[in-house]
């Protein structure tokens, strides 16, 4: 416990100082002399962000469920804390005991974006613990990641002892199991994780040591250990409705990101466009019924007195029993008096209808993505939507009262021309059309595509930073229409996002570099310094481009080939050659593309 | 016959640190975690009938908070109490609730509010406090900077007329301030200005953090 009267001085001097506090509605408090595992649940970003994650929730409840298990949040400091902290020697601690995370038996990050890497250098280095797995003597905490980005671990694999990789409920429990019977034991670390090493699910970088080609390729991922699998398969939870979902979330005492009661209507999806990471390394799709979900979603309005109910989901409309689910929502929110938010709706007549149908649905923004301008393009990422149905959903919205529309696309995706960036512009054009009678909003917003691993597209080069700004340029100049807003993603956010994504673990030392720079909270563009990271890249002797716009043969070794998603590179490597010939792939729902995940 | 409301609470521990938005949000998240049915406003965007009568500022104590609300049943006073308190986070203690009868908002009539004030002191430094008090007051006028809100440039303000009355005891190695000062619609005196004003007069030299106000009491005109 760090010292009451001192900590109370800082928060007497930063911006938002309930950040630090803990002490909000449904927090967990336990007797910390009964615990036999301590651990702490760090998100690498402010609070306001990390408490609108609820994976956050779902974890926190699953192991504050568990007797012996004690779970506490640990976030990034924001940087007028951290100054006061360093200055003050506060080390960093958890919300709910003030403990020093140096205290902890374990600690997990969650990897939700390659942006938050310098957090964890400078969380850990706010905690005094040694960046790198190797340096941690016992008795400190074990440090575990998790998350989407641990699909590609390599650029932060020298930080942990361990991922886990895949979905957390079940895996999170087993190594909390083995970690009881382990502390008891009084073994060594190196003894635990070869022991964590046979869960499924769990990958241990210290196992594996990757050997270099001359001209920068992975040879071979060189085993160290016996216990070091060839593979290791990302955890499933196959039956998603064994497993509980949380119903006393807690409840922010300021402002976050997103304050409101969420239920997970089902995980995956079954579209199967050909960017899209999350659409690849979730799968297969798993859905909860829907009288699950409502009794759900009344036990945590009841428990949390939320004002707003949101579904969960990558595609929320592709519910099996959509039409009933969100009637019978509808229902429970206006008799508590909550608004309901439906996000990732895919925006055709369908979902209109079933909107208009069960009525007080708040028409405010609308979000339309279709990423792409052509139809050559939008097939050759398997985006399986028409112009013709873009712009018959948008005249329907139109109609229907809905009054500010958010348009969002992708420059830089493969085989892209200027003749789909045109198609942008056109398809705009005609939605201001649409539009222009309503006096409504359009924003357009243009992202930059960056390759991830086990998707389709992983071995394609990403558009250099030049060539993103040349056409965000020329999208600019052709974008200009009346009633229309513009906005486009940092180039050189993306550029570096992409490295990190496909990175190895070379890019360790580009990252200690950066940090040692001064960066961190990449992706807040206030903080962001992309001349920091250009020193850091070149002081660590990498090369950006070849992590970013360099593309990749089928051949190659790829860093992250050690974590098998159960979706087959076969398959990968088909859907890369169908997006070449512009064709497409239905949605999983009408047939087996046989993928892989389901043999 | 509306059911009107006012629970008198106070506001310590953590607490200190949530905003009085935070605070209204807390209370709207309470009411419904309590069952008990808020009167909601007509109109587009339609709000729960509740609001506190003063706002304090953030990493204040308190033990005279009024939090004034209406609800849609008529329920015993007490009843909302034993349903209300066992909401509350850590920090944050109802005390009294009773029935509100029609008219003006205790938001609309605050008119004055008492704070106390704790100043650590060090050898050296002035200690007599009530001496102290009389000879601030002293003064043919007070001045304070006040901080434009549009401009950011400061201001220099009289608050003298807005100090209703202040005195000071020495407890231990701090001194305790006990000051009454305009708090409402018509006048009011932050008290950071006095406090700036007061330091910097008494060449007392503590830094902020290490001073702490709690407010004590707030005052409505009929």
């Amino acid at each position: 416990m760090i010292f009451e009267q001192e900590f109370e001085k800082l928060l007497k001097r930063v911006e938002k100082p309930a950040r630090y506090t803990g002490g909000e509605v449904n927090e967990v408090q336990k007797d910390v002399g009964k615990c036999s595992l301590r651990f702490g649940f760090a998100f690498p970003d402010m609070y306001e962000i990390g408490m609108s994650y609820m994976g956050l929730q779902m974890l926190y409840d699953i192991l504050n469920k568990r007797e012996g298990v004690f779970c506490e949040r640990v976030f990034a400091p924001g940087p007028d804390m951290e100054c006061l902290m360093r200055d003050k020697g506060v080390p960093l601690f958890t919300l709910e005991t003030k403990t020093p995370v140096s205290e902890l038996d374990m600690l997990g990050f969650t990897l939700q974006y390659e942006l938050s890497y310098t957090n964890i250098i400078n969380m850990l280095s706010l905690a005094g613990i040694p960046f790198f797995s190797k340096d941690r003597k016992d008795g400190m905490p074990i440090v575990v990641g998790g998350g989407p980005c641990a699909f590609n671990p390599e650029p932060v694999a020298d930080l942990f002892d361990l991922f886990l990789v895949g979905d957390g409920e079940e895996a999170i429990t087993r190594l909390c199991s083995l970690y009881e019977g382990w502390k008891a034991s009084g073994d060594s670390k190196d003894a635990f994780l070869k022991m964590a090493g046979k869960l499924e699910g769990v990958y241990v970088p210290s196992f594996y040591e990757p050997v270099y080609k001359e001209n920068g390729e992975i040879e071979e991922m060189k085993k160290l250990s016996e216990f070091a699998g060839d593979k290791v398969k990302k955890c499933v939870l196959w039956d998603i409705n064994s497993c509980g979902f949380p119903e006393n979330n807690i409840v922010p005492l300021i402002e976050t990101v997103h304050n409101r009661a969420v239920v997970e209507a089902f995980r995956g999806c079954t579209r199967g466009c050909r960017f899209c990471q999350a659409g690849m390394i979730y799968r297969p799709v798993r859905e909860r019924p829907t009288e699950s979900l409502l009794k759900t979603a009344e036990k945590q309005l009841k428990a949390t007195g939320h004002e707003e109910l949101s579904l969960l989901s990558l595609s929320t409309s592709d519910h099996s029993e959509f039409v009933s689910l969100a009637t019978r929502l509808m229902a429970v929110c206006k008799k508590n008096n909550v608004s309901l938010s439906l996000p990732s709706m895919r925006l055709d007549s369908f979902s209109f209808k079933v909107l208009e149908e069960i009525g007080g649905y708040k028409k405010s923004g609308l979000t339309f993505a279709p990423e792409a301008g052509t139809q050559r393009l939008r097939d050759v990422i398997n985006k399986n939507i028409t112009d013709q149905s873009i712009f018959d959903s948008i005249s329907q919205a139109a109609e229907l009262g809905w009054n500010a529309i958010k348009l969002y696309f992708m420059v830089g995706l493969p085989t892209e021309t200027y003749e789909d960036l045109d198609g942008i512009a056109e398809t705009v054009k005609k939605v201001a059309e649409v539009f222009r009678q309503k006096r409504m909003k359009i924003t357009v917003s243009i992202s930059n595509f960056v390759p991830k691993a086990h998707t389709p597209f992983q071995w394609e080069a990403q558009d250099s930073y030049e060539e993103f700004v040349t056409k965000h340029n020329y999208l600019k100049e052709k974008l200009k229409i009346k009633g229309v807003a513009f906005s486009y993603h940092d180039s050189s956010m993306s550029v570096l996002e992409a490295a990190f994504a496909r990175g190895d673990r070379r890019m360790a030392a580009v990252l200690v570099k950066a940090w040692e720079k001064g960066c961190k909270f990449d992706a807040w563009s206030e903080h962001f310094d992309y001349g920091l990271w250009k020193e850091a890249f070149a002081e660590a002797g990498a090369d950006i481009g070849f992590y970013a716009s360099r593309k990749r043969s089928y051949e190659e070794k790829l860093p992250w080939d050690t974590i098998d998603s159960r979706v087959s590179k076969e398959f990968l490597i088909r859907e890369n050659e169908k997006a070449k010939l512009a064709e497409t792939t239905g949605d999983c729902r009408q047939g087996c593309e046989k993928c892989g995940i389901n043999t | 016959m509306r059911n009107k409301y006012v629970i008198e609470l106070s506001k310590g521990g953590y607490m200190k640190y949530i905003s009085h938005l935070d605070m209204v949000r807390l209370f709207k998240n309470a009411f419904k975690r309590a069952g008990i049915r808020l009167v909601y406003s007509q109109g587009f965007n339609p709000h729960p009938k509740l609001s506190l009568a003063q706002p304090l500022s953030l990493g204040y104590s308190s033990t005279c908070e009024l939090l004034e609300f209406e609800i849609a049943e008529d329920l015993p006073p007490a009843e909302i109490l034993d349903r209300m308190n066992p909401m509350m986070p850590k920090g944050i203690e109802l005390f009294k609730c009773r029935r509100m009868a029609e008219g003006k908002s205790y938001a609309s009539r605050a008119v004055a509010a008492s704070y106390e004030v704790c100043i650590p002191i060090k050898a050296g430094d002035r200690c007599d406090a009530e001496g102290l008090c009389r000879d601030f007051l002293k003064q043919e006028s007070i001045q304070a900077f006040k901080r434009q809100k549009k401009t950011e440039i400061k201001k220099e303000t009289d608050i003298k007329g807005m100090i209703r009355e202040l005195h000071g005891e020495l407890l231990n190695d701090k001194i305790i301030l006990y000051i009454k000062s305009d708090a409402g619609n018509r006048s009011n005196l932050s008290p950071e200005l006095f406090i700036s004003a007061f330091v910097s007069f008494s060449g007392i030299n503590a830094a902020r953090e290490d001073i702490s106000v709690k407010r004590t009491g707030l005052f409505f005109s009929r």
